[in-house]
């Protein structure tokens, strides 16, 4: 039996998050028409947006389509409707990550905003590191460009932090205003 | 002129030297810059909530009252999209509750805009021009998307500033075709096919270089270079540039100060090209 309340809850919280113009969406397909990585996309963006509005949660949140995004906005400039394409991946994203729906994706991003709310900012040796204890197939990519970037002084060993009275605006930024 | 100036996290490790030349072609132009006071980084491209993305902007806006430039297109996309959106007061009113310093307004500049504005203006500070340099325009996403400093479909300030430098901007036809670069770690496969098409288009089409002015492009067109040579077994040996490293060998910077030794494919030829081309 599906959960009528869940979807229709669903629906209203990408609306509210990416706004209520996505309503309006006339599935066109100038998103995934602009998109840079729609070939690997499926479900499309288009279709993406098409089940947000219809409120199938699951189809929406369980595949590689946010993921893919690499947020280059094309499909926002361009939409002839106003609407925000990728403020939709974004909501996703959000409600996939608050959910704990797990993916290497999503724990690269938990990572990413773990390190700006403890430190403010972000040291690249920390972050390919602790991404590596949850996605190991990344080693060899982390190495080749470690070794590219180590003698050329592009690796600091220090982590980047802001002043204490810094770091506890950056984490208030953060949890007040609904982060995770 | 003077400004208020937001280096961004990656100048502190893998865009060091797009620091250093910013720095470096700002002093020799006059600009006079004053680093933003324990700035926090902008959020990048991997905070989904909105209002915390904005929030993270608006700390960093509250910190001064001068015109903020960068020159990373990630931190001026976030911020100029933060700004817009603290004009609603709604939002307004929520971050600013949680701010320290309130946020009333800000102006985002891209180094890109502010160093063409002014090199505009003081052409005999141009003392080695790029004669015949085959340059290509690598606009990226976040210079111009959502909204910038020139149109996001058609941008042409890249062209107008490689032609003030006395170079030839090539005709480019990814110039805003993404790097992929945000989700180079997660999605490898993914980022490196839209990479290697930017790199081998610049090829055909004849580049000597390539004009960056993001520091992820740069990371995906510059240091991931070799790698994907190897793995797609096509030569490229481009070198690619910041943009402020290319304006400072015009204005006469020496390696060191642009940091020309920490690109990962080597400028120097070129540059010994430039000065061939100069003395001929």
């Amino acid at each position: 039996m599906p959960d009528f309340d869940a979807d229709r809850k669903f629906k209203q919280d990408v609306l509210r998050m990416a706004g209520a113009e996505v309503q309006t969406c006339i599935q066109c397909g100038t998103c995934s028409a602009s998109c840079p990585t729609a070939h690997l996309m499926n479900p499309s963006i288009r279709k993406l947006i098409k089940y947000c509005l219809e409120g199938r949660k699951e189809e929406a949140l369980k595949n590689d389509t946010i993921w893919l995004c690499t947020s280059c906005l094309l499909c926002t400039v361009r939409c002839p409707r106003g609407i925000r394409p990728k403020a939709v991946v974004a909501a996703l994203k959000d409600i996939a990550e608050r959910e704990g729906i797990k993916s290497k994706d999503a724990a690269y991003e938990l990572i990413f905003q773990k390190q700006i709310r403890e430190h403010g900012r972000i040291s690249e040796l920390p972050l390919t590191g602790e991404f590596l204890f949850v996605f190991p197939q990344a080693a060899v990519q982390s190495m080749q460009m470690g070794l590219e970037m180590a003698p050329r002084g592009k690796i600091s060993l220090e982590i980047e932090k802001i002043k204490p009275e810094g770091r506890e605006e950056v984490k208030r930024i953060i949890e007040e205003l609904g982060g995770k | 002129m003077k400004l208020a100036y937001y280096p961004g996290c990656v100048s502190l490790s893998t865009g060091k030297e797009m620091d250093l030349s910013t720095r470096a072609v700002s002093a020799a132009l006059g600009i006079e810059l004053e680093e933003l006071e324990d700035w926090n980084c902008c959020g990048a491209t991997h905070v989904s909530n909105e209002l915390v993305a904005t929030g993270l902007c608006a700390r960093n806006m509250a910190q001064t009252d001068l015109p903020i430039m960068t020159s990373c297109s990630i931190c001026y996309s976030n911020l100029r999209t933060a700004a817009k959106q603290m004009e609603d007061p709604d939002v307004k009113a929520r971050v600013n509750a949680v701010l320290t310093k309130k946020y009333s307004g800000a102006s985002i500049r891209h180094a890109l805009d502010v160093i063409l504005e002014v090199l505009e203006k003081n052409q005999d500070l141009l003392v080695v021009p790029l004669k015949e340099l085959k340059v290509a325009p690598y606009y990226g996403c976040l210079l111009t998307r959502p909204r910038g400093v020139d149109s996001p479909e058609f941008p042409t300030i890249l062209e107008k500033l490689i032609k003030n430098l006395q170079a030839e901007p090539i005709d480019f036809r990814l110039k805003t075709f993404c790097c992929g670069g945000p989700i180079f770690m997660p999605q490898q496969k993914a980022a490196e096919d839209t990479a290697f098409k930017i790199l081998s288009e610049a090829k055909k089409a004849g580049a000597e270089v390539i004009v960056t002015v993001c520091p992820l492009c740069h990371f995906m067109l510059d240091a991931k270079q070799k790698a994907l040579e190897q793995k797609r077994d096509e030569k490229i040996g481009i070198p690619v540039l910041y943009v402020t490293q290319l304006v400072g060998i015009a204005l006469g910077l020496g390696p060191e100060e642009l940091g020309l030794n920490m690109n990962s494919v080597s400028p120097m030829p070129m540059v010994e090209k430039v000065y061939e081309r100069m003395a001929e």
